[in-house]
């Protein structure tokens, strides 16, 4: 059983999203002890005793996670099938290099396509909500 | 298995084996374990000074998940033409290290690739780890790929590993094309030319013509053999001058 199929059949977590069948797409990205994975290229067995966060982890405590508020404020999505991997992408992105430049945030999101916004939205979502992470401090907690 | 080419009954995960994944120096050689990911590949400080074309091609490779997941003995084991690291490893006179239950041998990166997906393991061995001798002093490297999207699997790919010894003659060149034949391989007759002259402009030109002769890469719906022999010459060019510039110092 892959672990995006495990995640969303059996934990019911159905935020992580199949966009394709080759493992392209990115829109199962989740994060696996801290670093990002596709979870359709894992089989479940393979994360046994691993930490995992997916999209529903950014906003446990029942408030929108920065980065999801500003993918809402500026667009960074239409139909919102991509957003939860483009999401996860983003963190990792973040917590790594907290104040990217476009292009780095464009090479960050390299393995997740977009159908929709032509990625500008996304990039303009990344670095809002990586100023307003610098101000809140928001990059040591999720 | 996800392109469904492969269905195995049984599958041992060798992703436990942390022993396997470390980035050593060691008797004038970096000395890198199988399980060693491309995300660190490309980060290590040591590689970046040491071997920086390495770091430069893993960065290439896919996106930021592969990376993260990706591995140099993976990506050797698995031989295809158009991957990143087998370029560049037979570019820095690589050595492969093979363990089996008997023990280890190593084999040379030039005779490691066979064709397409086919390596000389055998069916018991696994990559163990992957040796780099150290470039001398007034050494420089470059990789370029032409892909068709970012990360992509490479169409065409140079890497190139120049050094240059005293009164600027080139000491040791290797030039090594990825994705134009069943295996990477190199462009034996740009390396000849080069080798024990100094390299200027016009032989710079002159190599990188040489380098697309001879070959015959299949068009596919991507590129066609004529784009990716140009593609060649131009990468050739590319990485000769940027290798030679970084070897003298300037880059």
């Amino acid at each position: 059983m892959l672990l995006v199929d495990f995640l969303r059949d059996k934990l019911g977590l159905t935020g992580t999203h199949i966009g394709c069948d080759t493992g392209h797409c990115g829109a199962c990205t989740v994060m696996l002890n801290d670093v990002t994975v596709k979870s359709c290229l894992l089989l479940a067995a393979q994360a046994n005793n691993s930490k995992i966060l997916t999209i529903e982890g950014l906003s446990a405590d029942g408030k929108l996670h920065p980065l999801q508020e500003e993918f809402l404020e500026h667009e960074g999505l239409q139909c919102g099938y991509c957003t939860p991997g483009m999401i996860l992408s983003s963190l990792f992105l973040l917590k790594r290099n907290p104040a990217p430049s476009d292009d780095e945030i464009k090479k960050a999101i390299d393995g997740n396509l977009c159908r929709c916004t032509g990625y500008l939205g996304i990039v303009k979502a990344v670095k809002a909500a990586a100023s307003r992470m610098n101000r809140e401090s928001r990059l040591n907690s999720v | 298995m996800k392109l469904r080419l492969a269905a195995p009954n049984a599958l041992i995960d060798i992703n436990g084996l942390t022993e396997l994944s470390y980035i050593r120096e060691e008797d004038g050689v970096i000395a890198i374990g199988a399980l060693t990911r491309h995300d660190q590949l490309s980060r290590d400080r040591m590689i970046q000074q040491k071997i920086p074309m390495l770091a430069e091609a893993a960065s290439l490779i896919a996106d930021q998940q592969v990376r993260n997941r990706g591995t140099i003995g993976g990506s050797l084991a698995h031989a295809d033409p158009t991957a990143d690291l087998p370029t560049a490893c037979m570019a820095l006179n690589a050595n492969i290290i093979i363990r089996n239950e008997h023990g280890s041998r190593s084999v040379a990166s030039n005779d490691f690739f066979r064709d397409f997906f086919t390596t000389t393991l055998k069916q018991d061995e696994i990559i163990q780890e992957v040796r780099i001798p150290i470039p001398p002093p007034r050494s420089g490297g470059d990789y370029a790929k032409l892909a068709k999207g970012h990360g992509d699997f490479a169409l065409v790919a140079v890497a190139t590993q120049i050094s240059l010894g005293s009164g600027d003659f080139c000491s040791a060149v290797s030039v090594v094309l990825g994705g134009v034949g069943s295996t990477p391989s190199h462009a034996a007759e740009t390396e000849k030319l080069l080798m024990g002259n100094i390299i200027d402009d016009q032989l710079i030109r002159e190599g990188s013509l040489m380098a697309a002769e001879g070959l015959s890469p299949n068009p596919d719906f991507r590129a066609t053999s004529e784009l990716k022999l140009k593609m060649v010459t131009k990468l050739t060019e590319k990485t000769l001058r940027t290798a030679v510039g970084r070897a003298r110092g300037g880059i």
